[in-house]
């Protein structure tokens, strides 16, 4: 019943939109910060950023080290530019346009370069560098979130080839997706740092 | 309305049959993915309370099983009066641990054997080679050179610390010019010992309450000002004055 295009779809225009609409601010908003911290760390090596609260939990041990800047620039400038066209794709289908398969499919592309990053970056934090910053980690949910959501609109407007069957069995729970994928990340950060964790209890 | 045109865009989805087919089909209440997405959530945190529980359970060390200062806590010098103790929870790597490090020696040269000053590990992992800095100085200690390593890891922070790679050979390099046994050297820093020996320090600072480095403790009391040659002279007066 979702397929055809005579039912109404699962992941609506009004629901993609406002995803989109929401999730590409909030990451635009972290990006944003992290860079003006990336600033304020450039002009007093000795400043302490707002997100660095303890030893886990530091942007400061984050934003000093190689991976923070991996194509020789900082890592938010990337966040910067992209968060708002993912914003403003939300906007204009709230507004009623209908975009063509050209631009969903770049802004999947897009989404697919974000999430892969993101889950580079994450590895790099647990494994590496042994901290987590505050600020990554909601570019982290809402990367997950957004490309979740964009890839199963995707699949479901046909705009992405996808298994009709896998396709339907993931929209008829949709917000288990990123819901699972989100835990399961949960879960590896509680076992990394548990040392610590357990302390606080 | 020329009915072509109702034929040209058959993607549009139809409200009205969708709504319909939605009544026949849809069952009244949560939908299926609220009803699964609740219970995947709701499982999840029935895990966390389980491993919470479980963690609250379990003996804990008795509260001031933690000691400031142990009896293999390295001291860099000792007060026949035992009047002030200072101690230094500190991450060889750490850039403030770096910038307090001259106040700290100035006050060394200064005061000399009239007070106790105590340094403790406390390596933070978000630092690559705080770990290895710290076994360095654990290994140089196990031939009696702690003071000597401790004085070539700050003063040469900068030129091995903030790199990802391992600066252990860096750190090889400095036990050579001062000496050490190299064999043995190797050996230790490596060994689980030197690890648990710098874990252990660790873990009395968490206990403690230790956050972030350096962390400074006065006659047992945590040091809140920052920790400035000046601050830190005034409190030792103040010690040695009592």
């Amino acid at each position: 019943m979702t397929h055809d295009g005579t039912a109404r779809p699962v992941i609506t225009d009004r629901l993609i939109g406002w995803i989109l609409t929401v999730g590409g601010p909030a990451g635009a908003l972290a990006a944003f910060v992290l860079a003006v911290e990336k600033v304020a760390l450039l002009k007093d090596p000795t400043y302490t950023p707002s997100c660095s609260i303890n030893p886990i939990l530091s942007c400061g041990s984050i934003m000093t080290t190689a991976q923070a800047e991996v194509f020789g620039f900082p890592n938010p400038l990337i966040g910067l530019a992209a968060f708002p066209v993912v914003a403003a794709t939300g906007a204009a289908v709230l507004a009623g346009a209908r975009l063509p398969r050209w631009w969903w499919l770049s802004l999947q592309a897009g989404a697919l370069l974000g999430v892969v990053f993101v889950h580079w970056l994450f590895v790099q934090s647990l494994y590496r560098i042994g901290a987590l910053c505050p600020y990554c980690m909601v570019v982290w949910v809402v990367m997950i979130l957004i490309f979740s959501y964009l890839t199963l609109h995707n699949a479901e407007r046909g705009h992405l080839p996808a298994p009709r069957r896998v396709t339907g069995a993931l929209l008829a729970v949709h917000s288990t997706v990123p819901l699972l994928w989100l835990l399961i990340l949960t879960g590896l950060i509680g076992v990394r740092f548990w040392d610590y964790w357990s302390t606080l209890l | 309305m020329p009915t072509s045109r109702t034929g040209t865009r058959p993607s549009r989805p139809n409200r009205k049959a969708g709504k319909a087919a939605r009544q026949l089909t849809g069952k009244p209440g949560m939908s299926t993915n609220l009803k699964v997405t609740l219970s995947v959530l709701g499982a999840a945190l029935a895990v966390l309370l389980l491993v919470v529980a479980v963690n609250l359970t379990e003996p804990k060390p008795p509260a001031g099983a933690a000691d400031v200062v142990r009896e293999d806590s390295h001291r860099l010098s000792t007060a026949a009066d035992g009047k002030v103790t200072i101690v230094e929870f500190l991450d060889f790597e750490c850039e403030a641990c770096g910038a307090a490090y001259p106040g700290v020696e100035r006050l060394r040269a200064e005061y000399g054997d009239r007070i106790t000053y105590v340094v403790r590990y406390f390596p933070i992992a978000g630092h690559p080679n705080a770990f290895n800095a710290a076994h360095a100085a654990e290994a140089a200690a196990r031939q009696g050179k702690f003071e000597q390593m401790y004085v070539k890891l700050f003063d040469n922070q900068a030129a091995w610390g903030h790199t990802e790679e391992s600066r252990a050979p860096v750190f090889e390099g400095y036990a050579a010019e001062l000496g050490l046994d190299m064999a043995k050297f190797r050996a230790d820093v490596t060994s689980t010992e030197v690890a648990e020996r710098v874990k252990s320090d660790a873990a009395d600072g968490t206990a403690l309450g230790v956050q972030g480095t350096p962390t400074f403790f006065v006659n047992g009391e945590k040091f809140t000002d920052r920790p400035s040659y000046e601050a830190l002279k005034a409190a030792v007066d103040k010690g040695l004055s009592e």
